[in-house]
């Protein structure tokens, strides 16, 4: 009987540990499959335009050259491009945080005369809105068009960052906002004092979402920005610089590659426009991938605390 | 409601809470002029709009636009793209985060668990941009890698011009949405799985439950509050398709596939400045998609007790 029994035991053991090798060989096609094409990126930028065109270099430079990140630096906006990217990061981070956290801050007041009306208000927004079109001729109006504002002011507040925000405020304990009132504390007060001190996690993480969003978001600059170069964000660059090259593709079709490199306008003796595009991409992706593993602990946590209520 | 709040009324009440309302009015103001304000400016699809005029002023025209739209081939064209790349969309990459969270749990190294974590989120950080680019060269016809295998296993083999054939729009559509977003939407059900009391797992265990066992009478059932919310939510997204996907991956020789309510909206209405026309069919999404999330809401609730609101 109980032998029977371990060797049930042992089976089952068995059929684990094949499980869980399955798994893992699943798991590491995943990890592949999330950082190959960067890995291949980072490669092919790192080797010799010309070379590159044979083909044949996947894992690693077979002609090392930076020529291609000299080239990339060398591009005539391209310094700007990341200035007004920085610029926009930072205020628009600085700005929402601000202005989210003392949204989300009041939002956890229960007793707030009128507050489900004021609640409904933000939601609805989530769930109905004006679209692509008035947003344009709003811009227009308030004269905000191809100018640095629009890159900012549409993406200072995020309902779901709110939302984020919120559910961090309220899982503070109530008892240390009511004995900083006792002892005569404003609400800005315990806002500076109490409640920010405590709210590092959550303030990372919507940093975080706010500084990505600001960095990647390309749209505002190919579609807002229109006759203004020297106000067009790296991400934007990078949109312009990729859509010329598809579009060369699309009327070349045929014929080798050489020779759609021979026709670029990003062509020169030192290196092709694919390589040079390719040293755009990691430039561009360089700083986020740097930043976020730092503040995972952070957005891991962020995110859970507002699941718990969904 | 609180110790002698009715006696003092409700401006006492209000004056008390006099810095809450000054810490909303930003936010406030936002909203009403970056959300409420285009909402009123849905006015241009009734509209002949003169700039100058502005938009209360111009001319009215009764429903043109609507029946304009409405019979042209294009737009039922355009419209069942996007019905269909949603559907896609939400029937792979909707529970494939659920099954991807359930196996992470799965992993029992904390170190891998992590490492596999931090990678799966990589993608998610980058922008469409990049995505794009990533993905033009590895499917590229002149030696991206795709064609290479290929042609390592098959030297015959002619190379593929994926993003250029409509035959392939669907499948890199769906793939590529899988792997931007599979480990980022991941994250709320881990948070939620890392909730479920040990304890049931551990009894599961001694009653005789596998590994499957496990998965399917305890982690699924505790989650599925999660899943309803997070269902709920993609519904206001029934008709996006993902902008910024589908705008960048498309080609002109897949257009016949690839063109969906927002990437047309873009064209008619910025790039041929056809602002009218283009806001009608931006609302008639707009109202379906809200139409919608209401009554899957209505219908969760009645089913499942979970709601948004």
């Amino acid at each position: 009987m109980v032998r029977r029994k371990g060797e049930k035991y042992k089976k089952r053991r068995m059929g684990e540990r094949i499980g869980d090798g399955m798994l893992w060989a699943f798991m590491l096609g995943v990890c592949v499959l999330c950082l190959f094409p960067f890995w291949y990126f980072l490669v092919l930028s790192f080797n010799d335009g010309y070379d590159t065109l044979y083909g044949g270099v996947y894992l690693w430079p077979r002609v090392f050259t930076l020529d291609n990140y000299r080239q990339a630096f060398a591009y005539p906006t391209i310094l700007n491009s990341f200035a007004v990217s920085i610029a926009r990061v930072l205020i628009q981070t600085l700005v929402s945080l601000i202005f989210t956290a003392l949204m989300a801050y009041a939002m956890t007041e229960k007793e707030l005369p009128g507050r489900k009306g004021i609640n409904f208000f933000f939601f609805f927004t989530t769930i109905f809105s004006g679209g692509l079109i008035p947003s344009y001729i709003l811009y227009r109006q308030i004269h905000i068009l191809n100018t640095f504002w629009v890159l900012v002011l549409p993406g200072i507040f995020s309902f779901y960052n709110t939302i984020v925000m919120r559910t961090f405020f309220e899982e503070i304990p109530e008892s240390l906002k009511e004995s900083a009132k006792l002892d005569g504390a404003g609400e800005f007060t315990i806002f500076c004092r109490i409640i920010l001190p405590l709210s590092k996690a959550v303030m990372a993480t919507v940093a975080l979402f706010v500084g990505v969003g600001a960095w990647n978001d390309w749209f505002s600059g190919a579609y807002y920005i229109q006759f203004n170069q020297k106000l067009v964000p790296a991400a934007t660059l990078l949109y312009q610089i990729i859509a010329e090259a598809s579009f060369k593709v699309n009327n070349i079709k045929t014929g080798s590659n050489i020779m759609a490199a021979g026709q670029d306008s990003l062509a020169t003796a030192a290196t092709t426009p694919e390589s040079l595009r390719m040293a755009f991409v990691i430039i561009i992706v360089t700083p986020v991938i740097c930043i976020y593993p730092f503040l995972q602990k952070y957005f891991v946590k962020g995110v859970m605390v507002g699941s718990v209520k969904g | 409601m609180e110790n002698g709040g009715r006696s003092k009324g409700l401006w006492n009440r209000i004056w008390r809470y006099r810095m809450i309302y000054l810490f909303l009015i930003p936010a406030i103001i936002w909203y009403a002029v970056f959300c409420y304000y285009p909402m009123y400016g849905l006015l241009l699809s009734v509209k002949e709009f003169k700039y100058s005029l502005g938009i209360m002023k111009s001319p009215w025209v009764g429903l043109k636009w609507f029946r304009n739209f409405l019979s042209d081939g294009q737009f039922y064209l355009v419209l069942g793209n996007t019905v269909k790349i949603t559907a896609l969309k939400l029937l792979v990459g909707f529970p494939a985060p659920i099954l991807f969270a359930v196996l992470i749990n799965e992993i029992r190294s904390h170190g891998f668990k992590r490492v596999v974590q931090t990678l799966s989120y990589l993608p998610y950080f980058v922008s469409w941009v990049v995505a794009a680019a990533l993905l033009t060269k590895l499917l590229s016809p002149y030696s991206g890698l795709v064609n290479d295998l290929r042609l390592m296993m098959d030297p015959q083999a002619e190379p593929i011009f994926y993003l250029g054939e409509p035959k392939y729009f669907y499948p890199v559509v769906i793939l590529t949405d899988l792997w931007k977003n599979i480990g980022w939407n991941s994250i709320i059900y881990i948070a939620a799985i890392s909730n479920i009391d040990p304890n049931l797992y551990e009894a599961a265990e001694i009653d005789g439950a596998g590994r499957i066992g496990r998965i399917w009478h305890i982690t699924l059932p505790a989650i599925r509050p999660t899943i309803a919310v997070l269902l709920i939510m993609s519904m206001s997204g029934i008709l996006n398709a993902g902008f910024d996907q589908i705008y960048l991956l498309q080609q002109p020789s897949t257009l016949q596939v690839a063109e969906v309510i927002d990437t047309y909206v873009l064209k008619k209405g910025i790039q041929q400045a056809q602002f009218e026309y283009a806001t009608a069919i931006g609302m008639f999404k707009s109202l379906i998609s809200l139409v919608v999330v209401v009554s899957v809401n209505w219908i969760v609730r009645k089913l499942s007790e979970v709601s948004l609101w």
